[in-house]
């Protein structure tokens, strides 16, 4: 196989979307064609072990690619779900504003994702890196009037954070003087510790982990539905999961039980718990499902900071189904959006007979996401129980909690859109269109099929990854009762809360209005404890402060340095009287003064 | 045949004064304007020796004249200087017998100019001072109006103390050099340092010159001579004359006669600095057009003085070249007023605004020499200045250095308060019909932008072929 190959993936996107951009028309057919295109090509390449190399900046920058089965496999995810996504955005977007760009930003984002899976030199993936900031930005932008304070909001957060990977980069190199991947050591001494925790920073902010999520619920409400499909449901995963994994595997070589191991675990523990705690209160769709992006996110970096093979395994495989289910949901979401109209849950219900592709797509995708057999979700999150349960109960305590409040909200979730009774606005709802369905038919089969054949998955798509390292699952039947009875209790709470609350979308309010939590609650909606939110107050603060302090500084130059000049000025102005005889008195002084100085020099 | 510089002028003088009848005073504008604008183009291309060879005369009309680089660099100041006062001349005067009168004068502080640029001998010198402030004195007085009066009177005062200090100091001299010769003088001076005859004479010549010159505290008379001259005599005694009387015998004296002595040094920057500070300062706070540039000039003067003091070959040349681009820059400023106050018949900038709309020549000129004057890149002020500052640092003098610096950004402020307040701005009602002031003052503003443009701009090619040599030691 040709290594100019790898460049495709990479070269086709990007000038697809600049076409698009230029043309402005044929814009469905030209994103269709490129993302099927490369999804073809992604398909030849896999299995494959490539490498292409170019020159490119000097001072060992080269513009590096390397395929091998880790990035084949990311790279096969990205393209099949894109191609899939843009099926759906074909139907999905007609008669949306900004077309163009939202296409253009589509096969950009792709190109430069493929570019940051690919890349093999740590600039050169900065450089993909950083690039889909800015489609990042640019697609949450054309979502509307408010979208630009979340875009700009995004741009901060993800920003800082790719500045702390820039930074470990530049200490990784400092470390070891060279910037290709495949040959990186990094010693983990104090500074390695610190380049680790910098580039992991960039790599879970990527993913959406806590604190680095808040953007995310805000872009789910402003931003085209398709965009929160592609990049914070899958995208964005499968790039943050990839870089994690490399840094905790290649670069870094962390072991189990190390500090920074440790320290991955309670990010992973605690993103879960909290954002689920989020998702389960949400009454707006989109909404719901964001937090759960961000939840979900937990659990890979609960299971890869394991540093366990079977932990890595069960990360990376959570990863992917991941990438499928919560794809999929978005993508039911964005189908109830265009039929109804809305995705505020008061407004929905009984879409089942309705719309029955998409309900039956979202049972499989929920019961997934939930953790129900025999479905894909349930086998990588039991592989990471495993594995968190061999680092400590907490984890995993923690990570069966999140397992029964993701199952309780998606339960709300389902009763409230698909079940119960039907508003009267919806009566005339209707099944969305082909191109909308098959995205959905698909990916809902392909969570079937990693469920059934679990073990086929494991073993073609991911073993690879670990390259001959032994793998042992921790899983137990213990463990999968635990899971199951978890399941069934958070059932009966749902049924319980139902008829308690009085519907399904009220099912959980108990929870919502326990005493210590209520308060908790009304914070975290008004956004109290966003680091975004708090950054921006320390920066007002700071900011009226320094403006003080400029003001004062100012004041030395133009207030009282201004006074100063002029008040000399004046005084000069009187002295100069027009009286001659003054002036022969100082020239004559002046005259004195300077023979006196004259005579000192001489003098000494 | 360096003597043609004087011969010229005195033989014109005679020329235009037989009685002939006809339009003398268009003569006399041709005759000098000519002989000004010939004099900078010989200088500039200087053709080989011709300077050097011997009058064919013989020594009938021998007065010592020598002419080396600085000389040069005077007499092309001088030549630019005076053809602009010429030119404005023409545009402000207006009657038939004054302007022939005008012509005389000019001619005469031409004379008086360049005899005190090519002479060597101490005592010549002072002659050829007088003659020039002599013509000054009744230039300035030119109109005579009360305010005309009172500045040459003060001016007249003023020279008349700066002329006892320097005859009193040539005399001293003489006792121990037995001639007034510059190597004779520079001689009796190295030779018997330390005396204190010799250094009260040093001392009072040096006064006297920055009597001439106008620096901190001699300045008294020069801003009311400076405002209160004619437009066109503003700018020849701004531009040239007292840079000539003062500045030029100063940096002749201290360069080849006296020597450098330390503590010459020290008296020249801290007068320097003194002038820099108190000109720029008392710039700032004046509402009279031509008053602002007059303080301006005590403060440019200051920069010459100081980098003078500085000493060293790159302190001078960065001195000398800021001459030349002062009496450039400063000449269009005083063009500029000129134009403004014929035009207005008013020299207070808060009566004035907007008229860059309605003069864009004089606008655009005005901003261009305004730059130059506060050393913004690239006009030619900018390299001077840079010159003397780090002439200045070299030596390790970096207070002066620094307040170098710092004044540049005052002489800015109240440059640009010109520009805002006159240029810029609301066109009051009664100036609506303002136009641009005529073509002879147009034509020498825009000559002389386009000078400091291109001194700017080619600043890389003279200092190493031009200004370097200029500052090379009298041999």
């Amino acid at each position: 196989m040709n290594a100019n190959m790898l460049l495709l993936p990479v070269i086709i996107p990007l000038l697809a979307g600049i076409l698009i951009l230029l043309v402005r028309r044929l814009r469905g057919i030209i994103s269709l064609l490129a993302t099927g295109s490369i999804l073809i090509i992604a398909i030849a390449l896999f299995k494959q072990q490539l490498t292409y190399s170019l020159p490119w900046l000097g001072f060992g920058i080269d513009f590096n690619l390397r395929l091998y089965p880790f990035s084949a496999f990311i790279l096969l995810s990205i393209t099949a779900l894109s191609f899939l996504v843009m099926l759906y955005s074909c139907s999905f977007m007609q008669g949306k504003n900004y077309l163009n760009q939202f296409y253009a930003y589509f096969l950009i984002t792709i190109g430069l994702a493929s570019g940051a899976v690919l890349a093999d030199n740590l600039v050169l993936m900065l450089f993909f890196w950083e690039g889909l900031l800015i489609t990042l930005f640019g697609f949450i932008a054309i979502g509307g009037k408010d979208a630009f304070k979340t875009a700009t909001k995004m741009f901060i957060i993800v920003g800082v954070s790719d500045l702390c990977m820039m930074i470990g980069i530049g200490i990784v190199w400092y470390l070891t003087g060279t910037m290709t991947i495949s040959t990186l050591n990094v010693p983990l001494n104090t500074l390695g510790c610190t380049a680790f925790v910098l580039m992991m920073i960039g790599a879970i902010a990527k993913g959406g982990s806590m604190p680095f999520h808040t953007w995310i619920p805000d872009a789910a409400i402003d931003a085209p539905l398709p965009f929160m499909a592609i990049l914070p449901g899958c995208l964005e995963k499968l790039l943050g999961i990839y870089l994690l994994v490399r840094i905790t595997m290649d670069m870094f070589k962390l072991t189990p039980g190390s500090l920074l191991s440790s320290l991955l675990m309670i990010i992973g523990a605690v993103t879960i718990v909290l954002a689920v705690m989020m998702a389960l209160i949400q009454k707006d769709y989109k909404k719901l499902l964001s937090y759960h992006a961000i939840s979900q996110v937990g659990y890979m970096i609960l299971g890869i900071g394991t540093c366990l093979p079977a932990g890595i395994i069960g990360g990376l495989f959570h990863m992917i189904n991941n990438a499928l289910y919560k794809n999929c949901l978005f993508l039911t979401a964005g189908s109830v959006e265009k039929q109804t109209g809305t995705t505020n849950l008061n407004k929905l219900g009984g879409l089942w007979s309705k719309m029955p592709v998409t309900a039956v797509c979202f049972l499989i995708t929920a019961a997934s996401i939930s953790g129900v057999p025999p479905f894909n979700g349930f086998f990588s999150k039991e592989m990471i129980y495993g594995a968190a349960l061999e680092r400590g109960t907490i984890f995993y305590i923690a990570a069966l909690l999140g397992s029964f409040l993701t199952a309780a909200s998606f339960l709300k979730l389902g009763h409230a859109v698909y079940f119960g009774k039907r508003n009267q606005e919806n009566e005339n709802t209707r099944e969305s269109s082909l191109p909308m369905l098959i995205p959905m038919i698909v990916i809902a089969a392909v969570c079937v099929f990693f469920g059934l054949y679990n073990r086929f998955a494991v073993s073609y798509f991911l073993e690879p990854v670990l390259a001959g390292q032994e793998f042992t699952e921790h899983t137990s039947t213990l463990l999968i009762a635990l899971t199951v009875i978890v399941l069934i209790v958070a059932i009966l709470h749902h049924i319980i809360g139902a008829i308690v609350n009085g519907s399904g979308v009220k099912a959980a309010d108990h929870i919502h209005h326990a005493p210590v939590l209520s308060g908790i609650y009304d914070r975290a909606e008004k956004r109290f404890f966003d680091p975004y939110e708090i950054g921006l107050k320390i920066v007002s603060i700071a900011s009226n402060i320094l403006f003080f302090l400029d003001r004062a500084v100012d004041w030395i130059y133009d207030g009282f340095t201004v006074k100063l000049a002029y008040g000399l000025s004046g005084a000069i102005k009187r002295l100069n009287t027009g009286n001659y005889s003054l002036y022969i008195i100082w020239s004559l002084l002046g005259g004195l003064i300077i023979l006196i100085l004259m005579f000192k020099g001489f003098g000494s | 045949m360096l003597s043609l510089f004087l011969l010229l002028p005195f033989l014109g003088i005679i020329a235009l004064n037989l009685p002939v009848k006809g339009r003398r005073d268009a003569a006399a504008f041709l005759y000098t304007l000519s002989l000004s604008i010939g004099q900078a183009i010989v200088v500039l291309f200087n053709p080989g020796d011709f300077w050097a060879k011997p009058d064919f005369w013989g020594g009938f009309f021998n007065l010592g004249l020598y002419a080396d680089n600085l000389t040069f660099v005077m007499l092309l100041s001088i030549g630019i200087v005076v053809s602009t006062a010429v030119c404005v001349g023409w545009q402000t005067i207006s009657d038939h017998r004054q302007r022939l009168n005008f012509y005389n004068l000019v001619l005469i502080a031409l004379i008086g100019m360049n005899g005190t640029v090519m002479l060597t001998d101490i005592f010549s010198l002072y002659v050829f001072l007088e003659v020039t402030a002599i013509s000054s004195f009744i230039l300035i007085a030119f109109h005579r109006d009360l305010n005309a009066l009172e500045g040459a009177f003060k001016y007249i005062v003023l020279s008349a103390l700066a002329t006892v200090l320097m005859l009193t100091s040539i005399a001293a001299l003489l006792l121990f050099s037995g001639g007034t010769s510059f190597a004779a003088v520079s001689a009796a001076v190295k030779s018997n340092s330390g005396n204190v005859i010799v250094i009260i004479a040093v001392s009072l010549f040096i006064c006297g010159l920055f009597i001439k010159g106008g620096l901190v505290p001699f300045h008294g008379w020069l801003p009311a001579a400076y405002s209160a001259a004619p437009a066109a005599v503003s700018i020849l005694l701004a531009g040239i004359v007292t840079k000539v009387a003062g500045i030029y015998v100063l940096i002749r004296l201290v360069r080849d006669v006296f020597g450098p002595i330390s503590e010459i040094s020290s008296v020249l920057m801290l007068v320097g600095t003194f002038s820099i500070i108190v000109g720029a300062l008392a710039a700032l706070k004046q509402d009279n057009f031509k008053k602002i540039l007059a303080y301006s000039s005590i403060s440019q003067v200051g920069y010459i003085v100081l980098g003078l003091g500085c000493g060293s070959p790159l302190g001078i040349a960065g001195a000398i070249f800021h001459l030349f681009n002062h009496s450039i820059f400063k000449s269009l400023l005083f063009v500029n007023s000129a134009a403004v106050e014929k035009q207005t018949g008013s020299t207070d900038i808060t009566k004035m605004g907007g008229l860059g709309s309605r003069m864009p020549y004089s606008n655009a000129t005005n901003l261009i020499a305004i730059f130059s004057t506060s050393g913004i890149p690239p006009m030619a002020g900018f390299w001077s200045k840079l010159v003397i500052i780090m002439a200045l640092w070299q030596m390790g003098h970096f207070t002066y250095a620094a307040i170098a610096i710092l004044v540049s950004v005052i002489t800015l402020a109240y440059l640009l308060a010109i520009q805002r307040k006159v240029f810029f701005g609301i066109l009051p009602q009664e100036l609506k019909h303002i136009k641009e002031a005529g073509i002879w003052i147009v034509i020498p503003a825009v000559t002389l932008a386009i000078i400091i443009i291109g001194t700017g701009l080619c600043f890389p090619l003279l200092f190493k072929s031009f200004l370097m040599p200029v500052s090379s030691f009298f041999k």
